[in-house]
């Protein structure tokens, strides 16, 4: 990653483009779920949603296998597709970014009390 | 037998890394071989994220081998740090099972 990646996200840009093309050559049904994973997973994102994007592409090479399989996607993700989700971005307890508002707002709630000597 | 979902937490993992212990194989036929062995409600949503997780705590070693139809397949092989934790499973198991046998049959 560049320097002028880092600071525009550009490659970001770049991968996502990538990741729709790939959507887009799955079936109907198979990219309605790509569509749940993609709300789903980006609470868990960062700032730039950088962190993601390695999850997503796992998220995406499971569908084609599976639609390359011929399976219908009920038998692959079943109902569960926020589960799912939290599963992939590392278990039920992954951070998401409200959790992490909730840290920055108690931290500095705590800062202000300690500095007023309480 | 249905509804087992919650039963089989916590010990579907150990089920994933026996079988690959067997055999060198990949996500897709995990799913069947747990679904011929009667857990018909294992999904592939379930063993892909169970073998994520195999794969982040080091315990398997991953390869892309192309396949016939789509996209390279991912097959997985235990490590030795894999191997270890499958036999920590099974001592497991086996003290979980014979406690729960011995409350069966009402032995102390």
């Amino acid at each position: 990653m560049s320097f002028w990646e880092t600071i525009t996200g550009s490659d970001l840009t770049r991968e996502w483009k990538a990741f729709e093309v790939r959507a887009q050559a799955l079936p109907p049904d198979y990219r309605a779920a790509w569509e749940q994973i993609k709300v789903h997973l980006f609470p868990h994102g960062d700032f730039t949603g950088r962190n993601l994007m390695p999850i997503f592409d796992a998220a995406l090479a499971l569908l084609e296998e599976a639609s390359a399989d011929g399976q219908g996607i009920h038998e692959v993700l079943g109902d569960d597709i926020p589960g799912f989700c939290a599963a992939l971005a590392g278990g039920a307890g992954a951070p998401t970014y409200r959790d992490r508002w909730r840290e920055q707002l108690n931290n500095n709630v705590a800062r202000k009390l300690g500095r007023l000597g309480g | 037998m249905e509804d087992l979902t919650e039963m089989l937490k916590g010990t579907l993992e150990g089920c994933v890394l026996e079988i690959i212990n067997g055999e060198e194989t990949y996500g897709y036929a995990i799913t069947r071989r747990l679904n011929e062995l009667g857990f018909a409600d294992v999904i592939d949503g379930t063993v892909y994220t169970i073998l994520l997780r195999l794969e982040r705590n080091g315990l398997v070693q991953v390869t892309k081998r192309p396949s016939e139809v789509g996209p390279p397949r991912k097959f997985y092989a235990l490590n030795d740090a894999g191997r270890a934790e499958l036999a920590t499973f099974w001592a497991k198991w086996e003290y979980v099972s014979s406690r729960i046998d011995s409350l069966k049959e009402g032995r102390r």
